[in-house]
């Protein structure tokens, strides 16, 4: 009990709040740690054993990352499809802060304009890939129909069919899936912004575009920083849009890590369950996220503007 | 150029381009609930029609009695149920005591919370997840992801939580204890009932989270599939394969599956905006 007690009061009605916070906090800790720290626990031990999930698993020592780095060329496609797909971002966010600053201006009817742009967040991301993929589906897909009855094409096209046109897909459903979630983040930040500051600034002659990377963006920068970083991180683990949209097809050219990692543990879409070498590209990973975290707060803070 | 027209060219072009946005932003949904309606023979009468000849519900029909949906909805409804309930207890426990308790660690325990934003791995801890819930034979069910999403505290609903029950007066908490409540006490009977906007916002993000959920479902019913919710059955008719008859029914699946969303947002979208956000960016 010497944790509960303190010199400084000593008093028995302080202990007995002091017991009671820390029985109420205490199934949420347990359900915290358990689900939380326990995961990476396991993954960091099995990241060198070969365990198919049954049979009691094998050490291997390295063997699993010498695979990962000399003889699986579709972890690395993979990799590379992750950071494709994270490149929406260039659209995304530009996207979002000019809806923001429109939204801004205070005209009418923005209320009906900004619940409207944010609909598309409430949305679940998996049934995002889903209608996604109907729409671009190439027979009786929406967008073929419109195309054609444009007479901008002859033919259906196989937009999922091929590498590429695939990636453009999911990359155009992440976009319109996030664009309005950034979106309200950098309204709720320009909002914050004095408006004196803007009224100085005009007397100074300073307006337009000018006006808005003079002080409006260093004035935001703390948030756009936050979100941005939560917009890379986020796109990197982008798993539920690529699952319910092509899932990895063609021939799995489409894969993400995440996607494809997935697989090796739950023997998902026919793959064999390798519990020990999922570990050991999740360990991979994680090692990815941390840094290019760290090299992204390293680097942004140069934006900041004094 | 006179000065009138300099001034409405702007504003015009402010207009346009939201518009053109709006119709992007809600074409999709839009799309998925026209074709939900669309019959077999207008299908194939009309391919190139967007809007149903008639708005036909057989879709749904055949959705709700054949392909298993009425299971799948009330799995949904159970599920979010738990979750948002649940959620709603642990969410302010947890901001209580977090702000108004004392007791040593209590900085580093919560420093423990808040670094799990860090090292959170999205999909990759769903397996070790799944193994953990079958200690407790929680694997097979969606018992277990409700037990999951409950206790396993979410960052950003914490952080709400003891952002609001910071701003509420520590005057309330003396007189009380002056009367002799206890800890626990102040928080049932005044803190828990004077937070009624914490408990909207938490209730509507937990809803939108649960009822979205796709992953920690999916994994949890991948043996029994008459357990699962919305979300995953519709995509799971699609990863059996497109074929024309499952086509309609998962449009119409789709449809059923965000309509009480879409509703919940229409009614309660200022609690949504302003939550999510703040969840976010305060955290």
């Amino acid at each position: 009990m010497s944790l509960f007690t303190s010199k400084k009061h000593p008093e028995p009605f302080f202990r007995r709040d002091q017991t009671q916070a820390v029985l109420m906090l205490l199934p949420m800790l347990v359900g915290f740690l358990l689900f939380t720290y326990v995961p990476i626990i396991y993954i960091l031990r099995f990241c060198m054993y070969s365990y198919d999930g049954i049979l009691p698993g094998k050490f291997t020592g390295i063997d699993n990352f010498v695979r990962i780095f000399q003889r699986d060329k579709a972890f690395w496609e993979a990799c590379m499809n992750t950071l494709v797909l994270g490149g929406k971002i260039i659209l995304e966010i530009p996207l979002a802060m000019l809806f923001a600053v429109f939204l801004h201006k205070g005209l009418k009817g923005m209320a009906f304009f900004r619940v409207s742009l944010f609909l598309p967040t409430i949305i679940s991301t998996a049934i995002v890939g889903l209608i996604f993929s109907l729409m671009f589906a190439s027979f009786n897909g929406v967008i073929n129909t419109i195309l054609t009855n444009a007479g901008l094409i002859e033919k259906p096209v196989d937009w999922l069919g091929k590498k590429w046109s695939a990636l453009m897909v999911l990359e155009l459903a992440s976009v319109w899936c996030y664009v309005g979630i950034n979106m309200v983040f950098f309204l709720m930040a320009l909002q914050s912004v004095p408006q004196e500051l803007y009224e100085c600034a005009a007397l100074d002659g300073c307006t337009g575009f000018k006006r808005f990377f003079r002080i409006t963006l260093p004035m935001i920068i703390p948030i756009f920083r936050l979100v941005l970083l939560n917009s890379i991180i986020g796109s990197l683990k982008i798993n539920d849009i690529v699952l319910a949209s092509t899932n990895g097809q063609p021939a799995g050219k489409t894969e993400v890590v995440m996607t494809y990692i997935f697989k090796f543990f739950f023997g998902y879409s026919t793959r064999r369950v390798e519990v020990g070498y999922a570990s050991a590209m999740s360990v991979v990973v994680a090692v990815f996220l941390g840094l290019i975290t760290l090299i992204y707060i390293k680097a942004s803070k140069g934006m900041t503007v004094d | 150029m006179s000065a009138k027209l300099k001034k409405y060219i702007p504003i015009a072009a402010i207009y346009i381009v939201l518009g053109i946005a709006v119709v992007i932003a809600l074409f999709p949904i839009f799309y998925t609930l026209m074709a939900s309606g669309k019959s077999s023979q207008d299908i194939l009468a009309n391919p190139h029609n967007i809007i149903p000849e008639k708005f036909v519900f057989d879709n749904y029909v055949q959705a709700w009695n054949l392909a298993n949906f009425q299971q799948y909805t009330w799995n949904s409804v159970y599920m979010s149920f738990f979750i948002v309930a649940g959620t709603i207890v642990t969410s302010t426990v947890a901001g209580y005591v977090f702000d108004r308790g004392k007791f040593r660690g209590k900085e580093i325990i919560f420093a423990l919370v808040i670094s799990s934003m860090f090292v959170s791995l999205g999909s990759l801890t769903l397996y070790p997840t799944v193994m953990i819930a079958k200690v407790f034979g929680l694997n097979k069910s969606l018992v277990g992801v409700i037990i999951i999403r409950v206790f396993a505290l979410d960052v950003s609903g914490l952080f709400i939580s003891r952002g609001f029950i910071n701003t509420l007066p520590r005057e309330l908490d003396e007189s009380a204890k002056i009367d002799g409540c206890s800890f626990f006490r102040i928080f049932v009977s005044i803190i828990f009932p004077i937070s009624k906007p914490l408990i909207a916002t938490i209730g509507i993000l937990q809803f939108r989270a649960s009822w979205n959920d796709y992953m920690l479902p999916l994994v949890f019913t991948l043996a029994n599939k008459s357990r699962q919710p919305l979300v995953v059955g519709v995509v799971n008719l699609k990863t059996n394969g497109m074929t024309a008859t499952n086509w309609s029914v998962m449009l119409a699946g789709t449809a059923i599956s965000i309509m009480p969303m879409i509703l919940v947002f229409i009614a309660f979208n200022k609690y949504f905006i302003d939550g999510l956000t703040s969840g976010a960016i305060k955290g």
